[in-house]
């Protein structure tokens, strides 16, 4: 016993100093805590801030169309009467036909990139990929309106026109005139603009698939194709789905490329060549000649929609990636 | 040197099959002045070697000699990664597998590869297995259940998962992931089974249970075991190739190479001087 308290003698002198730092050690954990949990609440309190904001301000046409305000056509700034249904049709559709294209293209980009591409060609074709994603939207824009819709116009819409149009069952969905501008031409640059997240979010994941999986089913005898499709999707279809998801997402809220091409009409038409809008495209044009309460509200409340819009959608994905996931055990 | 000796006999582990006479037996593969390269670095030198039919041939010697290389080369494993090649010839029934020609899908159907992690596909058991048989034979549903379950019974693997046949295949243990990999193997009807280290991630019984079905398969295939198991490879083997640094020191029956190897870093491997 006196040995061991002879030992610790020099260093109960030096408790003191130890305590200091001590104490200085529980505060300086406190403040983190208390910053990192400050920073997760703030999230919180901004998206029931936004979600408290849009009710307020699409209360007053809500409370005036009540249901009527999601299930009619008629947008009439000068009478006041608004319905909503056109854009929501709108950018359901461009979001859709864009998915219908860019997902297929986007997953065989990705697995050219991971499975067939030679080693020199990797690189430069991927970092083209993530350029894409990194061009602003207002040039997609620009660039839809001058030069892809007159391009679509003058070869790529008559030709449609000419060989589907001329389908039964097809036929309503490529008739009229070629205009240029309208939903299939949205939907096409939204197509080009969501392609890089698929691309590369989906290569990643490919990548990920542990090597001896693949060397198993080559292993049998699979071609590259047959490793693809019931090796590397199945094993990866949960980060697919995710990277989709984010790419709807994207489509469903573009805004400026969408504004450029789409039309601006209020109107469903079942033509896809027609001239359409969308929900954020009719907020992003109208919001500044928006007079009136009523006006100004009912542009408030198609942002509400959109937001739920969005909500549904990546409720739905996590739903579909839960069952996914008991399925598999 | 008689000290030496004394040791050997105590540690050298109990051979189980007797030794085959040569003559009798049916060469299958055949591996001529093999060299194989990763880029610039030499792998493989010079091998040459004779696998027969209906037998067990383990490959043995310390990490980094080259045996998971050689089983590699002879279903071109290697083929799928840049910068790996190999010289020589690989005759395989009369044919050079290595010839540039060869349709690599047909020759992983015929020599088919168990690997040292179980690799069960992120699908259900049925599926496993149905899965590889489908790939090259169009069989009505009753057919490919009864395959399903021959590959099964097969692997001793049917009585655990008859009940639960559309569980995931990940669900299953270790042990029986890796007989569910020897089934899926067996199912595609192979001439030559590769294993590389089938049991290093396994249990002793598991690893019992899947030496006694290697033990059951070379009655029907030409197997060929890499394994760091020197007790294994006495147990299951006819015949073993002991490999190091690239070169193939030494090879025979197994009886011969463990009871009295020719060349003497064989013997210190055997007793376990290294590796």
């Amino acid at each position: 016993m006196t040995d061991i308290a002879l030992q610790d003698g020099p260093e109960i002198a030096a408790l003191p100093a130890r305590a200091r730092v001590l104490r200085r050690l529980r505060l300086g954990d406190a403040t983190f805590y208390a910053l990192t949990q400050a920073a997760a609440i703030a999230v919180l309190a901004l998206l029931g801030g936004v979600i408290i904001a849009l009710l307020l301000g699409a209360m007053p046409a809500l409370s005036k169309f009540g249901f009527d305000f999601v299930t009619t056509e008629r947008w009439n700034p000068v009478t006041e009467v608004f319905g909503a249904i056109a854009p929501i049709y709108g950018t359901i559709v461009t979001s859709i036909i864009a998915m219908l294209i860019a997902v297929p293209i986007g997953l065989m980009i990705a697995l050219f990139l991971t499975e067939l591409c030679p080693i020199p060609l990797r690189r430069p074709i991927g970092i083209t990929i993530e350029l894409l994603a990194g061009i602003p939207s207002i040039i997609y824009g620009i660039w839809g309106l001058f030069v892809f819709a007159p391009f679509l116009q003058q070869y790529v819409q008559p030709a449609l026109i000419n060989t589907l149009g001329g389908l039964p069952g097809l036929s309503v969905l490529f008739a009229g005139p070629p205009y240029g501008i309208g939903v299939l031409t949205a939907a096409l640059i939204l197509a080009i603009m969501v392609l890089p997240f698929i691309t590369s979010i989906s290569r990643d994941v490919f990548e990920a698939v542990p090597p001896f999986l693949k060397e198993a089913a080559f292993g049998l005898g699979c071609t590259t194709w047959e490793v693809f499709r019931n090796v590397v999707v199945p094993y990866t279809r949960v980060g697919v789905i995710g990277g989709v998801m984010l790419a709807l997402g994207r489509a469903l809220g573009e805004t400026m490329a969408v504004t450029f091409v789409i039309g601006n009409a209020h109107r469903i038409s079942s033509s896809l060549l027609a001239p359409g809008t969308t929900i954020s495209a009719t907020i992003a044009n109208e919001f500044t000649e928006a007079v009136g309460d009523i006006y100004t509200s009912a542009l408030i409340a198609l942002g509400l929609i959109l937001f739920v819009i969005t909500f549904i959608v990546l409720a739905a994905a996590r739903y579909m990636l839960l069952r996914i996931e008991r399925r598999i055990g | 040197m008689n000290v030496i000796t004394e040791h050997a006999q105590t540690t050298v582990p109990a051979v189980a099959n007797k030794p085959l006479d040569t003559a009798q037996l049916e060469p299958k593969i055949a591996i001529r002045h093999l060299n194989f390269y990763y880029g610039d670095a030499r792998a493989l030198k010079d091998i040459s070697l004779t696998l027969y039919k209906n037998t067990v041939t383990a490959f043995i010697g310390p990490s980094g000699c080259g045996k998971s290389t050689l089983l590699r080369v002879l279903n071109r494993m290697y083929d799928l990664y840049p910068n790996q090649h190999s010289e020589g010839e690989v005759i395989f029934d009369g044919d050079n597998i290595l010839a540039p020609k060869q349709d690599l899908n047909l020759l992983r159907a015929r020599i088919g590869m168990v690997f040292q992690k179980p690799t069960p596909f992120p699908m259900s058991i049925f599926e496993n297995i149905a899965f590889g048989v489908r790939l090259y034979e169009k069989l009505p549903n009753s057919e490919l259940e009864y395959r399903v379950e021959h590959a099964l019974r097969r692997a001793a693997l049917w009585d655990e998962v008859k009940d639960k046949l559309k569980a995931n295949g990940l669900s299953l243990s270790g042990g029986q992931q890796q007989r569910l990999c020897i089934a899926r193997t067996v199912a595609v009807k192979p001439e030559v089974i590769l294993f590389d280290e089938p049991c290093s991630a396994l249990d002793p019984i598991s690893t019992a249970k899947i030496e006694e079905l290697i033990d059951e398969l070379k009655a029907d295939y030409t197997i060929i075991i890499v394994t760091h198991n020197m007790q294994q490879a006495a147990r299951v083997s006819d015949f073993t190739a002991f490999m190091y640094l690239g070169q193939l020191v030494e090879s025979g029956s197994t009886q011969k190479i463990f009871t009295s190897p020719g060349d003497q870093r064989t013997q210190d491997y055997i007793t376990g001087r290294f590796g």
